[in-house]
C-alpha cells in the first residue's frame, strides 16, 4: 500500500468530513462575529488530513484499487477517482439532505456524500450501476420505466437504490410505510406518484412470483 | 419522367386511427436513466480534466479591498487561480458581479484547498437591503441599479380608471380587502448550472446543462475566443432547468477563460449554495387587493397594488384580473428592488403569483356573498371550457357531497378540519416557426429523427421518435431520436411551453415528407400513387388492397442511398391557448397549524396528447411543485448581514415523499382540436391557490402569506400572537 503520509492536524468535525464545502460561509460568518463590515476567507484554519492513499474497495462486486485522500467522500471517489468514473450516483446537496447519492453499504442504505471512501475497505459498496444495466434491468428499474417514474432523471439513481432497500425492509409494506422508507430522497420534477406506483408494481410482481414459487415447491 | 404527385398536407389524423401517439409510450431514455448510464454534464470526464469553482461574495454589497490567490497557486494540484475583481471594485449580489475569484485544480480535494487558500477582504455595506420593508425604509440606501435610480422603486405602471373602480367598489354589495406576501422561490434544479468544456481539433465541445442547445455556441464562442462554427454544444440529459438554463452565465465565461489559459478540459458547475444565490429565482410579491361583487355573484370591481420583488431585476407578475372577468379594475404595479440576485424565468413566470392573488380574492368574495365558490367561479370565467373542467375536478374531489359549500367548516374533536378548494389556469402555448427536423431512412431500414431540441425531463426525446414511427407504421424503437446537439437542424429554446408546439409539427412534416418520398418509389412496385398507401405494423399496403404489400425492410431496400428529408414547422399542426382546472382536498390541524394535502386533481387540455404517460407526469409534476411552493418553500436572507440562510436543501425545503397525497392527473379528452401545443407551464399555475382556498373552506383561515407553514396557518387562524 503506498502512502504519502497524511498528516493529521488538529481534528474537528469538518476535518472528518471533507473540510471545505462551506468554507466561504464559515469564513464569512466568523468575520461577521468580529467586525460587521469585513468579510474574508482568511480565518479558516480548517485542519485536514491530506495526501493520497491507495485503497482497495469492493464496488458492485468487483475489486477496485484507487487512490483517495482520507477526506475523500465515497461520492467523490466514485465520481472522480475511479477509471472509468461511476457517475450514476449523483451529487446534488453534498450534505446528506437529498438522497441523490444513495448507495448500499453492506446492503444498508447510505448517503455516499456523508461517508468517506477509506471507511469502505472491507465493505460491499453497491451503486445504481450494480443493480442492473439497460440490457438487464432489475425489477425496480423496469417498474420505474413502466410507470414513468423518471423525468429529468437526476434523482432517479438514488431513488432506485432507496426503493430496492425499501422493498427489502418492507416487502409487504403499506404505501405509507414505503413512503417513509424512501423519504430520504428528493425529486424536483415531481415524479413521486409514479415512484409510488413503481414500488407497488414491484411488490405485486414479487408476491405473484413468490406464490408461483411456493406452488412449484409444493409440487 | 415520373408522374407529378399530388401530395397532401400533413395532418395528425383522427385520434382513433393512431397506433402510437395519444397512448402511453415508455420513455426511450428510461433504461439509461434508471441504471445510471445516462450521462449529464456533471458526469462528463476527459483526460486532463480540471475541476473549477467560483468564489462568490456571500453578502449583498461591498467594495473589494484585496483578493490574493497566491496561497491557492501554492497548493499542490491547483493549476489555475485568478482574482476576477480588482481592488476598489464594487461587488453586488448579482451573477458575475458577485464573483470574486475562481480556482481550477486536478482533483476536488486540491480544489477545496485552493478555494480555502484564496484570501479576500471586502468591505461590506452596512445595510443589507434584502426585504421589501428594508428596500422601502426611509433610510434605505439606493441599491437599484437602473441608471439614475433615485430610490429602490422602478417601473411603476398604472392601468384602469381609479375613480370608476373606487365608485364600483363602493357600490358593490360585498367587498374584500386582502394583503399578500409571497416569498421568492427557487428553481432547485437538481443538476446545478454549468458545463464541461473539452478543447478539441475543431475548437471545443461543450457539455452544457442547457434548455437551449442550439443557441449555446454563440455564448460559448465568446467565452472561448472561438468562432461559433468551432463550438459544438451537447445536452444529452439535463437535471432540470425550469426556466433557469438559457445560455451560460458567469459559470460559462469563467470556464471559457480557464480553458483558454490552460488549454485543458474544464469542469465548472455551480456548488449548491451558489445555485441558490446566482442561478435565478421566481419573483416574490407583496400586494394588496380590494375587490367587490354583486349579491348575485358577479365580480364588479378590483383595485390592486402589486410590488414585484425581483431583487435587482424587475420581477414578473401576470396581469390581473388573472383569467377572470371584472367590471371595473385599476391596478398599480411596480418593482421594489432589494440587493439580491435578479429573478429569472421560472415555469410560468409571474403566473402562480397572479393566480394565488386572484383566486384568493375570487374565493373570498364568493364566501362573502354567501355563494358556492365553485359556482361563483363558473359565473365569472370567460370560457365554458373552465366550467366543464371545474365540474370534473369537483366531482373527482367529492365536492357535491361535501358538507359545507358556502361557509367554512369546523374542526372535529381532534382539532382537524377538512376542506376543498379550486383554481383555474391558462397558458398561451405559442410556437416558433423556425423549428426544423431531419428524417433519414437508411437502405437497411434504420431511421433517424434528428433535431436540435433538448429533453429537460419532459419526454421530448421520445416523441422525436414516436411521431416518425406513427407516420411510417413502425415501432418507437425502430426510430433513433438524435437530439441535444447544436450541430443538428435548428430547434427552439425550451421555455414558455413552446417546445412541443414548435418541434412536433416540424417532426411530423419531416416524417410526412419521408413517407411521400417512399410512396413515390413504391408506385413502380405496388402501383398506387403517392397518398394511396396505408402504413401500419411494420408494413405498407395499397389502400383497399392488403395483398399489395411490402414489409418495411423491403421498402427501405428500394433506396439506393439514404433518404434524407428536412421538415419545417407547419402552422396547421399547432394551436395554442390552453386551459386547466385544479382542486385540492386538505386536512388542517387547527391545533398545530399543519396542513396535509390529501388529494389534488388537475384537468388539463392541450390538443392532441402525444404521449399520455409523459403528459400525466408533467401534470403531476406541476401539482407537486405547486404543493411544494404552497407548503414549504421560502427563501430567507439575514436582514442584518445579507447572508442567504436558505442555501441548501436542509434549510430551503421542497416537498418530499411524505408530503404527497393522492394526485389525479386528468387529460381533458373532451377537448378535441386536431392540433397540439406544449403545456408544461399551465399545471404549475393554480395548485397553491387551490390549496389556500381548501384551507379556508376547511377552517376559515384565509392564507395570504406563503408558504402555508404551521406558523402562517396559526397566524391566519388566531392572528399574530
Amino acid at each position: 500500500m503506498t502512502h504519502s503520509d497524511p498528516k493529521p492536524e488538529a481534528l474537528s468535525r469538518r476535518a472528518l468530513l471533507k473540510g471545505a464545502g462551506g468554507v466561504a460561509a464559515v469564513g464569512g460568518l466568523a468575520a461577521t462575529a468580529e467586525a460587521r463590515s469585513v468579510t474574508t476567507l482568511e480565518p479558516a484554519p480548517v485542519p485536514t488530513l491530506r495526501g493520497e492513499v491507495e485503497v482497495t474497495l469492493s464496488i458492485n462486486g468487483a475489486t477496485q484499487t484507487l487512490k483517495v485522500e482520507p477526506r475523500t467522500t465515497l461520492l467523490d471517489a466514485l465520481r472522480t477517482r475511479l477509471e472509468p468514473a461511476l457517475t450514476g450516483t449523483k451529487l446534488v446537496c453534498d450534505s446528506g439532505s437529498c438522497g441523490a447519492c444513495t448507495v448500499l453499504l453492506d446492503g444498508k442504505l447510505a448517503y455516499a456524500c456523508m461517508n468517506l471512501a477509506i471507511d469502505q475497505v472491507g465493505r460491499q459498496v453497491t451503486t445504481v450501476e450494480g443493480l442492473g444495466t439497460p440490457e438487464a434491468q432489475s425489477d425496480v428499474q423496469r417498474a420505474f420505466c413502466a410507470e414513468d417514474a423518471a423525468m429529468c432523471g437526476f434523482c432517479t439513481p438514488g431513488f432506485i437504490v432507496a426503493c430496492h432497500a425499501a422493498l427489502e425492509r418492507k416487502p409487504n409494506g403499506t404505501l405509507d410505510e414505503l413512503k417513509h422508507e424512501i423519504s430520504g430522497n428528493l425529486c424536483r420534477c415531481g415524479t413521486y406518484p409514479h415512484i409510488f406506483n413503481a414500488l407497488q408494481r414491484v411488490q405485486a410482481e414479487r408476491q405473484v412470483a413468490s406464490q408461483q414459487g411456493s406452488k412449484k415447491g409444493a409440487k | 419522367m415520373p408522374r407529378e404527385h399530388r401530395t397532401a398536407d400533413p395532418s395528425w389524423g383522427p385520434r382513433a386511427d393512431l397506433d402510437i401517439l395519444n397512448r402511453d409510450i415508455p420513455r426511450v431514455d428510461g433504461p439509461d436513466k434508471v441504471t445510471g448510464r445516462a450521462k449529464y454534464s456533471h458526469d462528463m470526464r476527459a483526460p486532463g480534466l480540471l475541476y473549477a469553482r467560483l468564489i462568490v461574495y456571500p453578502r449583498t454589497r461591498g467594495k473589494v479591498e484585496s483578493i490574493d490567490v497566491s496561497g491557492a497557486l501554492a497548493v499542490p494540484g491547483v493549476v489555475w487561480a485568478k482574482a476576477l475583481k480588482a481592488a476598489g471594485a464594487n461587488v453586488f449580489y448579482q451573477g458575475a458581479d458577485s464573483v470574486l475569484a475562481a480556482v481550477a485544480a486536478e482533483t476536488l480535494e486540491a480544489l477545496d484547498d485552493g478555494v480555502r487558500a484564496v484570501k479576500f477582504v471586502v468591505k461590506a455595506d452596512s445595510k443589507a437591503v434584502v426585504t421589501h420593508k428594508g428596500a422601502l425604509a426611509n433610510d434605505a440606501p439606493v441599491v437599484a441599479r437602473q441608471r439614475d435610480a433615485q430610490s429602490n422603486i422602478s417601473g411603476l405602471r398604472e392601468r384602469g380608471d381609479t375613480a370608476k373602480t373606487e365608485a364600483a367598489l363602493a357600490a358593490s354589495d360585498v367587498q374584500v380587502d386582502l394583503s399578500f406576501e409571497i416569498p421568492v422561490q427557487h428553481h432547485v434544479c437538481l443538476e446545478t448550472h454549468g458545463q464541461v468544456i473539452v478543447p478539441d481539433e475543431r475548437g471545443a465541445t461543450v457539455y452544457a446543462s442547457s434548455q437551449a442547445v442550439k443557441g449555446e455556441p454563440q455564448g460559448f464562442a465568446g467565452a472561448l475566443g472561438l468562432k461559433q462554427s468551432e463550438v459544438r454544444v451537447i445536452t444529452q440529459h439535463m437535471g432540470g432547468g425550469f426556466g433557469s438554463k438559457f445560455g451560460g452565465g458567469i459559470e460559462a465565461q469563467v470556464a471559457g477563460q480557464i480553458v483558454q489559459e490552460t488549454k485543458r478540459p474544464v469542469h465548472l458547475l455551480l456548488t449548491r449554495d451558489q445555485e441558490f444565490s446566482l442561478a435565478g429565482n421566481r419573483t416574490g410579491v407583496v400586494a394588496r387587493v380590494r375587490a367587490g361583487a354583486s349579491k348575485d355573484g358577479a365580480l364588479t370591481a378590483l383595485a390592486a397594488e402589486v410590488d414585484r420583488l425581483g431583487g435587482l431585476g424587475g420581477g414578473s407578475f401576470a396581469a390581473l384580473p388573472y383569467i377572470y372577468k371584472v367590471g371595473e379594475m385599476a391596478t398599480k404595479m411596480r418593482s421594489v428592488h432589494t440587493a439580491t440576485d435578479p429573478n429569472r424565468a421560472m415555469r410560468a413566470p409571474g403566473h402562480p403569483q397572479a393566480s394565488f392573488v386572484m383566486e384568493s380574492v375570487v374565493d373570498a368574495l364568493a364566501y362573502a356573498a354567501g355563494k358556492d365558490p365553485l359556482e361563483f367561479r363558473k359565473l365569472n370565467l370567460p370560457d365554458p371550457i373552465w366550467q366543464r373542467q371545474l365540474d370534473r375536478v369537483a366531482t373527482e374531489l367529492g365536492w357535491p357531497a361535501h358538507p359545507h359549500h358556502t361557509a367554512p367548516g369546523k374542526p372535529d374533536a381532534r382539532g382537524i378540519a377538512r376542506g376543498i378548494g379550486f383554481a383555474v389556469s391558462a397558458w398561451g402555448s405559442s410556437a416558433q416557426d423556425n423549428a426544423k427536423c431531419q428524417v433519414v431512412v437508411f437502405p437497411d431500414g434504420s431511421v433517424e429523427s434528428r433535431t436540435a431540441t433538448q429533453d429537460l425531463g419532459t419526454g421530448a426525446r421520445t416523441y422525436v421518435a414516436a411521431i416518425v414511427a406513427e407516420e411510417l407504421g413502425l415501432q418507437v424503437a425502430d426510430v433513433e431520436p438524435v437530439i441535444g446537439d447544436s450541430d443538428l437542424p435548428v430547434n427552439v429554446a425550451s421555455g414558455g411551453s413552446v417546445t412541443t408546439g414548435s418541434s412536433a409539427p416540424a417532426i411530423k412534416h419531416a416524417a410526412h415528407l419521408a413517407r411521400e418520398a417512399l410512396e413515390a418509389k413504391l408506385e413502380a412496385v405496388l402501383g398506387a400513387a403517392v397518398g394511396g398507401y396505408v402504413w401500419k405494423g411494420g408494413h405498407v399496403h395499397v389502400k383497399d388492397d392488403t395483398t399489395k404489400k411490402l414489409a418495411w425492410k423491403q421498402v427501405a431496400g428500394l433506396l439506393q442511398e439514404p433518404l434524407d428529408v428536412t421538415g419545417s414547422f407547419q402552422q396547421s399542426l399547432h394551436a395554442g391557448s390552453i386551459h386547466g382546472a385544479q382542486g385540492a382536498l386538505v386536512e388542517v390541524d387547527t391545533l398545530t397549524g399543519r396542513v396535509n394535502v390529501l388529494k389534488m386533481v388537475c384537468v388539463q387540455d392541450q390538443g392532441l396528447p402525444l404521449n399520455r404517460m409523459a403528459l400525466r407526469s408533467q401534470i403531476n409534476g406541476g401539482m407537486v411543485q405547486a404543493l411544494s411552493y404552497a407548503l414549504m418553500e421560502c427563501r430567507v436572507h439575514d436582514e442584518a448581514t445579507g447572508y442567504l440562510l436558505t442555501g441548501n436543501l436542509e434549510s430551503y425545503l421542497i416537498a418530499g415523499c411524505q408530503e404527497i397525497g393522492e394526485l389525479v392527473a386528468i387529460i381533458d379528452d373532451d377537448e378535441e382540436r386536431p392540433t397540439l401545443c406544449g403545456m408544461a407551464e399551465a399545471p404549475i399555475v393554480p395548485g397553491q391557490s387551490a390549496i389556500a382556498n381548501a384551507i379556508f373552506n376547511a377552517c376559515g383561515a384565509r392564507l395570504t402569506t406563503m408558504p402555508f407553514s404551521p406558523d402562517n396557518v396559526l397566524t391566519a387562524l388566531h392572528g399574530k400572537v
